[in-house]
C-alpha cells in the first residue's frame, strides 16, 4: 500500500477542506511551520485506519472542530490491486466508503474489514511500526492500547518471518521452568555454584568432613589399641622367657661358673706372680756374688799401682830438692853483684846531677836581666794607658757632640723663623747716638732689626722707656721646645754650652788617641800579660855556689858507664831468680804428687783391709751358685706361667655373665610396670568399645558419602539443566530477532560502526545498545540517540514489511527533533536509503534542518487559510 | 550313640546398622539390633527344644574387638539363660584374637558357666566320645588355612571329631587363607562347623556354613537359621537341620520394565502382600523405561516405601528411553524443547563419561516433571 493523496474536511482547524496531493513513492518531505497542521493530518491518517466510522470516542470526539461538525478524512492509496479511495465520517451521519475510481467497493462496515485486510493482510495489522508521533522519541510509548497494538504489530511480523516469540523461546513455561530450577538449585547452591551456607549440599559435606575426622580419630585409636595389645604380648612373652625357672638356674649356673673359673685363674695367677719374684730374687743374688768378686780384683790391683807410683814420685821429688838447692846458691850471686853496681851508679850520677846544675845557673842570669827589663818597661806603658784612659772617659763623645750639634741647629732654625714672622724694628741711630736706646739685649745695633716678641720694653737713653707690645706670636712653643731640649742634652751631655761641649770632645779624643799608643807598646811588650813574663822571671834558678862541679860531660860519661853495669847485673840477678823459682815449682810440684799418690795408696790399702777376709776363690765359688740357683727359679716361673689360664677371657666372661643377670633383672623390673600399663590402656580403650565406634562411624560415614554423592548429583542435574534452559532461550531469542537485526544493521552502521541492539522478549524492541564493547539501556541513552534508535527500528521494521510484500507507508512526525546536524545527515542517507522500495512521509517543522534531505516536497493546500494563523 | 548339637555363627551381636537410613519414627535401627540379641534366646532355646547340650559359635559373635559393655554383658547373660546349654565361643575375624584379646579376657573371667571361649586351638571333649576341634582365628586377615591345625590335632580313638573354623572356602583375595574344602577328609573330620558366610551353604556332607541367624544383608533372600546337628556315630553322615532364628527378612527383587509398561503396576506385583514391617527389601529396577514411567515408578516407590521396615528403589541400571511424544510433551518446538534435545543427545554421548550421561539424563527427566507438573 501506497498513499497517494489526502484530503481533510471539518478536522481541527481545518474546517475547509485541506488537500496534500501527489505523495511519491520513496521520499516525501512536508515541512511547514508550527501549528499548521501537521499533527492533525497525522491524526486524521491514523484515525481513518484505526477508527471505525461509528466511533464516538474521546479521540474521535477530539477531532472536530470548535465550530463542530463532522470531520471527515479522505486517503488515496494504491495497492497492487490497484487505485482506492478510502473515505470515512465520524459523528454526524457517519459512513465509511471504500471506492475504487468512481466505482463504490465497499461502505459501512464492509468498507471498515476492508480497510482492515489493507492494514493487516493476514498477519496482522503492521501499521503501528510506522507512526512516529511528534515528541514520541521513545520506541514504545503513547497510549496503553497504541503501545499493545504496536507489540501486537511487531509480534505478528516477526513471528511471520520466524515463529511466534512464546513458541520460539518457550514464554512462560519456560520461566516457570527455569524459575522451579533455580529455586531447587538454589536450596543447595550459591549463585557462584559453591554449596550454600546452611543448605543440605553444604550440610553433607560437612558431615562428611565431620564423620572422616571422627573415623580418623577412632581408627587412630583402635590402631593404638593394637599396637597396646601387640606390645603386651611382646612384654609378656618376654617376662615370661625371663622368669622361666630354667631359664633363671641357667644364667645362675652360668654366673656360678665363671666365677669359680675366675676365682682359679686368679690363684694361679698368683703363683705365677711368687715365682717371678723368686726369680728376681735369684738374680739378685748372681749378681751379688759376680759384683764382689769384681771389687774385690779391682781393690788388689789397684794397691799395686798406687805403690808403684809412690816409689816414682819419691825419686822425683829429691831430684828437684837438689835442683833448687844449686839454683839458690846462683841466685845469691847475682844479688851481690848486683847491688854493687847500683852503688856504683848512685855515685855516678849525683855528680852527673851537679854538673848540669851548674851549667844552668851560669845560663840563667842573663835571661833574668833581659826580663826584668821587659817587665819594667811594660809596667810603665800600662800606668801610661792606664792615664789616657781615664782623661778619656771624661767629655761628650763624638756621637753626643753630634747630637748637640743638631739640636742647636735646630732652635738656631727656630728662632730664625720665629723672627721672620715677628714684627721687627730698626734703630738707626743718630750721629753720636749709637747705642743710645737699649733692647732687653742691649742696645740696640744700628740697622739691624730686632723681632718683638710680647712686650718689650726699650730703654731710651735720656728719654725714658718705650713699651711696645707686640701681639704673642703663635708658634706652638717649638722655639721653647727646641731650646728646651739642648738644655737637656747638654746637661746630659755635662757642659754649660756648646761651645765647652766642643772643647771637651776635643780633649777626650786627644786622650783616646794616648791611650791607643800606650796599648800598642804594652801589646809588644807583653802579648800574654805580665804574668807569664814574671814567672818564666821565676822559673829561672836562683844562682847557687857551685865551684867545684865536675866537668859535666866527663859526669855524663861515668854515669852512663855506672848505667850499663848495673843493667848488666840486673839482668843476671834476673836470670837466676828465675830458675830458682822454675826449680822451686817444680820441687813443690814432686812433692805434692807423692803425697797425694801415698794418701791413695793408704786409701786402697785400707780398703783392700776393709774387704779383707773373703778369699777370692771363695767368692768365685759363690758366683756360680747363684747363678745356677738363677737359671732353676726361672726354668720353674717359665713353666708355671705357660700353664695359666687366660685371667682376661674368664674375667670377660664373668662379667657378661653377670651383666646377662643385671639385664634379666632390669628386664624384669622394666616389664611388669609397663605391663601393668598397658593393661590399664588396653582396657580403657576396650572398655570405650572403640572397635564398635569405628564401625559405626564408618557405616555412618559411607551413609553420609552417598547421601553427598546424591546431593552432588542433584546439583550437577540442576546445574546443567538451568545451562540447558539458558542456553536454549538464548539462542532461541538469537533465531527469533535474527531478521530485523540482520534489516538493522546497516542503517545502525550508519551512525555506529559494529554497534548492536540487543532485544527484549517481552517488548519485543530494542533494550540496550551495544558499542566498543558497552552495553547500555536505551532507556539512559541520550534523546538524540533514543529518537535515533527509533526511527531505525521502525525503517528496518518496514522494511521487513516490503520484504514480505506488504509495503506500508511510514510517516514520520518531527521524529527527529533531538538529532544534532551531524547526525541528521546520516539519518538522511538512512530514509534515503530506505525510501528505494519504501513510501517514508515525514512531516517537520525544521525547514531550513530538513531543506538537506531531498525528496519529493509536499505541500499542504487549503480551500481558505484556517482560523488563527 | 548319637551326639547332637547346635551350630550358628556370625551373630555379629553390637552392629549398629548405621548405612539403614533412618526413617522419621527413628526405629529401625535398633529393632535390627534388638533381633541380633534376640537370636541369642532363639539358639538357646532351639538347642533346649532339640536336646542339643552344646552350642558351637563358629566366630564373629560380636561385630567388634571391643564392644561396649552393655553388648558385652548382655549377651552373656542371654546365653546364662539357658544353663543347661553350654555354649562355645569361637574367636573369628572380627573378634579376633589379637585385636580382640580383651574382650577373651573378660569373656574368661565374666561369663557365665555354660559359657566357654575357644582360645586356643587345642582339642575340647564336649562329652565322652565327642572332642570339639577349634581352629580360634588368631588376625583379623590371615594368610594360610585357618583350619590347617585340624590335620594334626589329635582326639582320643573313637572319638567324634568335630571340627571348628572361621574363613571362607573361596579365596576371593587370593591371600592363601580360604578354608580347604576337603579339610573334613584330610583331617578325617565327623563334621566340619563353619563360619564367616552370612548365608546358609552346605559345602559337602559333613562341611557347613550355618550362616548368620539373624540376616544382615540383602543377597541371601531368606531368614537366618541355626543348624540342629546329628552325628550317629563316627563317619557317619551328619544329619542337618535347619532351625529359622530370624526376624527379620531381607530381601532383593529385581524388576525389569519395558516401555510403555505401567512400571508402578509392575513394582506393586512384585511386593510381597504380608510381612512388610519385618522385611527389608531392596528391588532393582532394570530394562527401560520412558520419562513418564520413571515418574510413575517413583511415586509408586515413595508410596509403599512406609509399608517395610526398609525399601530401596535402585533404578541406576534402568535406561531411559526419550519417546517423541515423551519430548514434545515438555514442547513442540521452541526453546524448551531445543534444551530437552540437547539434554537427550548428552545421554546418548558416547564420548561423554557415564556420569555426564546421567547427569543430562536426570537433567532431561526433571525437565519433564517440571513442565508436567506445570501443564497439570
Amino acid at each position: 500500500m501506497k498513499i497517494r493523496a489526502i484530503t481533510l474536511n471539518n478536522l481541527r482547524r481545518f474546517t475547509d477542506p485541506a488537500h496534500v496531493g501527489n505523495i511519491g513513492n520513496g521520499l516525501n518531505v512536508l515541512c511547514e511551520p508550527n501549528e499548521h497542521g501537521k499533527s492533525t493530518l497525522f491524526d486524521a491518517i491514523q484515525a481513518l485506519f484505526f477508527k471505525p466510522h461509528g466511533s464516538r470516542d474521546k479521540e474521535v470526539t477530539g477531532l472536530r472542530p470548535h465550530a463542530g461538525g463532522a470531520p471527515e478524512v479522505r486517503l488515496e492509496v494504491e495497492t497492487e490491486d490497484g487505485r482506492f479511495t478510502l473515505s470515512k465520517r465520524w459523528l454526524q451521519k457517519p459512513q465509511a466508503t471504500v471506492h475504487a475510481g468512481d466505482r463504490l467497493v465497499a461502505q459501512a462496515d464492509e468498507a471498515e474489514a476492508w480497510i482492515a485486510r489493507l492494514l493487516g493482510g493476514d498477519a496482522g495489522g503492521p501499521s503501528g511500526l510506522i507512526w512516529v508521533r511528534q515528541g514520541m522519541t521513545a520506541l514504545s510509548g503513547g497510549t496503553g492500547k497504541e503501545e499493545k497494538q504496536a507489540l501486537e504489530a511487531r509480534r505478528d511480523l516477526l513471528s511471520s518471518v520466524g515463529a511466534e516469540v512464546e513458541a520460539m523461546t518457550g514464554g512462560r513455561r519456560m520461566d516457570r521452568a527455569l524459575a522451579r530450577c533455580r529455586e531447587e538449585l538454589a536450596q543447595y547452591a550459591t549463585g557462584t555454584g559453591r554449596p550454600r551456607t546452611g543448605g543440605p549440599w553444604k550440610e553433607a559435606q560437612d558431615r562428611v568432613a565431620e564423620l572422616t575426622a571422627a573415623r580418623e580419630a577412632l581408627a587412630a585409636t583402635a590402631a593404638e589399641l593394637h599396637e597396646a595389645l601387640a606390645e603386651r604380648k611382646r612384654a609378656r612373652r618376654s617376662l615370661d622367657e625371663l622368669k622361666a625357672p630354667e631359664a633363671v638356674a641357667d644364667r645362675q649356673q652360668r654366673l656360678e661358673s665363671a666365677r669359680a673359673a675366675y676365682a682359679e685363674a686368679e690363684r694361679h695367677a698368683e703363683e705365677v706372680e711368687a715365682l717371678a719374684r723368686a726369680v728376681e730374687l735369684a738374680q739378685l743374688n748372681a749378681q751379688s756374688a759376680a759384683a764382689r768378686l769384681e771389687q774385690v780384683k779391682a781393690a788388689r790391683s789397684e794397691v799395686e799401682t798406687a805403690r808403684r807410683d809412690v816409689a816414682e814420685a819419691k825419686e822425683t821429688a829429691e831430684a828437684a830438692q837438689s835442683l833448687t838447692a844449686a839454683r839458690t846458691a846462683e841466685h845469691s850471686r847475682a844479688e851481690e853483684a848486683l847491688d854493687t853496681a847500683r852503688k856504683t851508679l848512685e855515685t855516678a850520677q849525683s855528680s852527673y846531677d851537679l854538673a848540669m846544675r851548674a851549667r844552668a845557673a851560669r845560663e840563667g842570669a842573663e835571661r833574668r836581666r833581659a826580663l826584668e827589663d821587659r817587665i819594667a818597661q811594660a809596667e810603665e806603658a800600662r800606668s801610661r794607658m792606664e792615664a789616657a784612659e781615664a782623661a778619656a772617659r771624661s767629655g761628650p763623645d763624638a756621637a753626643t757632640l753630634q747630637r748637640l750639634e743638631t739640636l742647636a741647629a735646630e732652635l738656631t732654625a727656630t728662632r730664625a723663623a720665629r723672627d721672620a714672622s715677628a714684627p721687627q724694628i730698626t734703630m738707626r741711630y743718630a750721629p753720636g747716638r749709637e747705642g743710645a736706646v737699649q733692647g732687653p739685649e742691649g742696645p740696640l745695633v744700628e740697622g739691624h732689626p730686632l723681632p718683638l716678641h710680647g712686650n718689650t720694653e726699650l730703654t731710651l737713653d735720656g728719654i725714658g722707656t718705650l713699651d711696645i707690645r707686640a701681639p704673642a706670636q703663635d708658634d706652638d712653643g717649638a722655639l721653647e721646645a727646641a731650646e728646651t731640649r739642648l738644655r737637656g742634652a747638654l746637661k746630659q751631655a755635662g757642659v754649660e754650652d756648646l761651645e765647652a761641649a766642643r772643647t771637651a770632645a776635643a780633649t777626650r779624643a786627644e786622650a783616646e788617641r794616648r791611650q791607643g799608643e800606650a796599648r800598642a807598646v804594652l801589646n809588644s811588650l807583653a802579648p800574654d800579660g805580665l804574668a807569664p813574663l814574671r814567672a818564666a822571671l821565676a822559673a829561672i834558678p836562683a844562682p847557687e855556689d857551685l865551684q867545684d862541679a865536675p866537668e859535666p860531660e866527663t859526669a855524663e860519661a861515668a854515669w852512663q858507664a855506672a848505667r850499663a853495669a848495673h843493667e848488666t847485673c840486673r839482668i843476671t840477678r834476673d836470670v837466676a831468680a828465675a830458675a830458682l823459682g822454675e826449680a822451686r815449682t817444680e820441687a813443690a810440684r814432686a812433692e805434692a804428687r807423692l803425697t797425694s799418690l801415698s794418701e791413695r795408696l793408704q786409701r786402697t790399702e785400707a780398703q783392700q783391709e776393709q774387704i779383707g777376709g773373703t778369699a777370692e776363690d771363695a767368692l768365685a765359688a759363690e758366683v756360680e751358685t747363684t747363678a745356677a740357683a738363677l737359671e732353676r727359679a726361672r726354668a720353674a716361673h717359665a713353666e708355671r706361667a705357660k700353664a695359666a689360664p687366660d685371667l682376661a677371657s674368664l674375667k670377660a666372661a664373668l662379667d657378661r655373665a653377670a651383666a646377662v643377670q643385671t639385664q634379666a633383672d632390669a628386664e624384669i623390673a622394666r616389664l611388669q610396670p609397663l605391663l601393668a600399663q598397658l593393661g590399664e590402656r588396653i582396657s580403657r580403650a576396650s572398655g570405650d568399645a572403640v572397635e564398635e565406634r569405628l564401625a559405626e562411624t564408618t557405616q555412618n560415614l559411607q551413609a553420609a558419602e552417598a547421601s553427598l554423592a546424591r546431593i552432588e548429583h542433584e546439583v550437577a542435574v540442576l546445574t546443567r539443566l538451568e545451562g540447558a534452559l539458558q542456553a536454549a532461550r538464548t539462542e532461541a531469542r538469537e533465531r527469533y530477532f535474527e531478521p530485523i537485526v540482520k534489516e538493522l544493521k546497516p542503517l545502525l552502521q550508519l551512525l555506529w560502526p559494529d554497534a548492536e541492539l540487543t532485544w527484549g522478549e517481552e517488548s519485543l524492541l530494542p533494550h540496550a545498545l551495544v558499542r566498543d564493547g558497552r552495553t547500555e539501556p536505551i532507556d539512559i541513552l541520550s534523546g538524540g540517540t533514543q529518537e535515533q534508535v527509533a526511527l531505525l527500528v521502525r525503517l528496518a521494521f518496514a522494511r521487513m514489511l516490503a520484504r514480505a510484500g506488504r509495503v506500508a507507508p511510514v510517516i514520520l512526525d518531527d521524529a527527529l527533533v533531538f538529532t544534532d546536524d551531524d547526525r541528521i545527515e546520516r539519518m538522511f542517507d538512512a530514509l534515503h536509503r530506505q525510501s528505494g522500495d519504501l513510501q517514508i512521509i515525514v512531516l517537520t517543522c525544521r525547514q531550513r534542518a530538513f531543506r538537506a534531505l531531498g525528496g519529493q516536497a509536499l505541500r499542504l493546500e487549503t480551500a481558505a487559510p484556517p482560523p488563527g494563523s | 550313640m548319637s551326639f547332637r548339637f547346635i551350630h550358628a555363627s556370625d551373630l555379629h551381636i553390637g552392629r549398629k546398622f548405621a548405612n539403614i537410613p533412618q526413617p522419621p519414627d527413628g526405629n529401625i535401627r535398633g529393632r535390627l539390633m534388638e533381633a541380633r540379641h534376640a537370636a541369642l534366646g532363639k539358639i538357646g532355646q532351639a538347642a533346649v527344644e532339640c536336646g542339643a547340650p552344646h552350642v558351637v559359635l563358629a566366630g564373629d559373635t560380636f561385630d567388634t574387638a571391643t564392644p561396649s559393655a552393655p553388648v558385652l554383658r548382655q549377651a552373656l547373660m542371654a546365653m546364662g539363660e539357658t544353663p543347661q546349654v553350654t555354649f562355645w565361643l569361637l574367636p573369628g575375624n572380627h573378634d579376633n584374637l589379637r585385636d580382640a584379646e580383651p574382650l577373651w579376657e573378660a569373656i574368661q573371667r565374666d561369663a557365665p558357666e555354660n559359657v566357654r571361649a575357644l582360645t586356643e586351638a587345642a582339642p575340647v571333649m564336649l562329652a565322652p566320645g565327642a572332642t570339639l576341634l577349634p581352629c580360634p582365628v588368631a588376625f583379623r586377615a590371615g594368610a594360610s588355612d585357618p583350619s590347617a591345625p585340624l590335620d594334626t590335632m589329635p582326639s582320643p580313638e573313637g572319638d567324634l571329631r568335630i571340627g571348628l573354623a572361621h574363613g571362607g572356602v573361596t579365596d576371593f583375595t587370593e591371600s592363601g587363607d580360604a578354608i580347604a574344602p576337603d579339610r573334613d577328609r584330610r583331617a578325617r573330620l565327623d563334621y566340619l562347623a563353619l563360619g564367616d558366610w552370612h548365608g546358609r551353604m552346605a559345602v559337602s556332607d559333613r562341611v557347613h556354613y550355618s550362616g548368620s541367624p539373624e540376616q544382615d544383608r540383602f543377597k541371601h533372600g531368606r531368614r537366618g537359621v541355626a543348624l540342629a546337628v546329628t552325628l550317629d556315630g563316627p563317619g557317619a553322615v551328619p544329619q542337618i537341620e535347619e532351625i529359622e532364628t530370624g526376624s527379620f527378612l531381607w530381601s532383593e527383587e529385581t524388576l525389569t520394565l519395558h516401555p510403555r509398561e505401567d512400571a508402578g503396576a509392575a513394582l506393586r506385583a512384585v511386593l510381597p502382600e504380608r510381612g512388610r514391617r519385618d522385611h527389608l527389601l531392596r528391588v532393582t529396577a532394570q530394562g527401560w523405561a520412558s520419562l513418564p514411567d520413571r515418574s510413575q515408578l517413583a511415586r509408586a516407590a515413595e508410596a509403599c516405601a512406609p509399608d517395610f521396615a526398609h525399601f530401596e528403589l535402585v533404578t541406576e541400571a534402568l535406561g531411559t528411553q526419550y519417546e517423541p511424544d515423551d519430548l514434545d510433551a515438555i514442547d513442540r518446538g521452541g526453546a524448551l524443547r531445543m534444551a530437552a534435545d540437547a539434554l537427550v543427545a548428552e545421554t546418548r554421548d558416547a564420548a561423554l563419561p557415564q556420569a555426564g550421561r546421567d547427569v543430562a539424563g536426570d537433567a532431561l527427566a526433571r525437565l519433564y516433571a517440571y513442565v508436567r507438573e506445570d501443564d497439570a
